[in-house]
């Protein structure tokens, strides 16, 4: 009841062309009308597109309301008639649309599967960090950095040789702790 | 698409003071005004009809005349109050009782015409009169209540559009009765048809255009 009594102040003030108010009382009523917008429609697209069509119709009917009346019925009346107008419109285009839920879009994209690729890749740095110190540096350059041997051996000052036995170790022992982590899952 | 924040802060930007209607009774009652200069100046360029005098001694002419008359009033009230959001869509009713008189006394005035029309006796030499009569009220009458009445386009343009065209077609109606000899029943019914088709689809059109415009001056 407050609350409506403080919509009824702000829009009457935004009458008079007070912004602030006005702004107030817009980002007020905007998760009211989603509530309202959310009984009727499941996708949040068309619940957003419901919101803002009533956003937009309280806009140009504003000269409208009168300050004498509670606010609440006029701004539910308004949301309805929207409402109505978005169930129409749905109801045209289900008839020759499909439209792409959130899981669709997961599933359809690479990108949309990036967050099990960030994880895979954390578990793999954290299992190259857990390696001793010499088969981690090697792994990193040879595998990660994608440096030759040569190159390596000159960076690290270690022999040929023995890089390519501490990568040997190195992949084993990675080997043995992810496949742990994929039984474990 | 717009976000709804980026969408409230330009219509934040866009909200220059507007002027706040007066109440739905006081707008209708200025319509109606409107109206009665209309059939005043109708009455000082057109004569009244010969037979007024003798007409308006009998019973179903009054009644007729006076529930057209009722039927405007109230229809006209009901617009004003219908085109307001939170009013209630019962308004609708209001006209209802008057109407049903009216559309009763034209249904007896076509059953006694029906009765004592002689072959070969319809006038058929003034209907172009009649005609110029009815689009000198009505147009007027509608236009004022359509630009009155232009917020509805967003609201309930349909029922705004049904009473309005009722109330226009009943005070037309009733100026007809004043100044014409002939009683268009058949002629007013089409009228009251054509004006409440006009009227939506006007109300239609008008609705979007407003909307879109509305729309991109929010961006």
């Amino acid at each position: 009841m407050a609350r409506e009594l403080d919509w009824s102040i702000y829009m009457a003030r935004a009458q008079a062309g007070d912004r602030d108010a006005y702004r107030r009382l817009l980002e007020d009523v905007a998760p009211y009308l989603r509530s309202i917008a959310a009984r009727h429609f499941r996708n949040s697209g068309d619940i957003e597109d419901a919101v803002q069509e009533v956003l937009l119709t309280v806009h140009a009917v504003r000269h409208t309301y009168d300050p004498a009346r509670p606010f609440g019925p006029w701004l539910v009346a308004i949301a309805n008639r929207r409402v109505v107008d978005g169930l129409r419109r749905q109801g045209r285009s289900r008839a020759r649309e499909v439209a792409l839920e959130t899981e669709h879009e997961t599933f359809a994209a690479p990108e949309a599967n990036y967050h099990e690729a960030a994880s895979e890749a954390r578990a793999l740095r954290e299992a190259v960090e857990s390696l001793p110190p010499g088969q981690r540096d090697a792994i990193r350059m040879l595998k990660l950095q994608e440096m030759s041997l040569k190159e390596a051996a000159a960076v690290s000052g270690m022999t040929v040789a023995a890089l390519k036995v501490a990568t040997h170790r190195a992949v084993k022992s990675l080997r043995k702790v992810l496949g742990r982590q994929d039984r474990r899952t | 698409m717009i976000t709804t924040p980026d969408l409230i802060e330009s219509l934040v930007a866009n909200a220059a003071p507007v002027r706040r209607l007066r109440p739905p009774v006081a707008r209708a009652v200025g319509w109606l005004l409107f109206a009665a200069l209309m059939l005043a100046l109708l009455a000082v360029s057109h004569e009244v009809r010969p037979d007024l005098a003798l007409r308006l001694r009998q019973p179903e002419f009054v009644i007729g005349i006076a529930a057209s008359l009722a039927t405007g009033v109230l229809a006209a009230i009901a617009s004003f109050l219908l085109s307001i959001p939170d009013r209630s869509r019962a308004w609708l009713l209001l006209p209802l009782p008057a109407l049903f008189v009216w559309v009763s006394t034209i249904g007896y005035g076509c059953l006694i015409n029906w009765v004592s029309l002689q072959p070969g006796s319809l006038p058929f030499g003034n209907e172009a009169g009649c005609f110029a009569l009815l689009v000198l009220t009505g147009v007027p009458l509608s236009l004022a209540m359509l630009i009155m009445l232009r917020h509805a386009a967003l609201l309930a343009p349909t029922r705004v559009a049904i009473s309005g065209s009722l109330a226009v077609a009943a005070v037309t109606a009733t100026a007809l009765s004043i100044f014409h000899e002939h009683d268009a029943s058949a002629i007013i019914l089409i009228w009251n048809f054509g004006t409440a088709v006009l009227l939506v689809a006007l109300g239609g059109a008008f609705g979007r255009r407003m909307f879109s415009w509305v729309a991109y001056a929010g961006k």
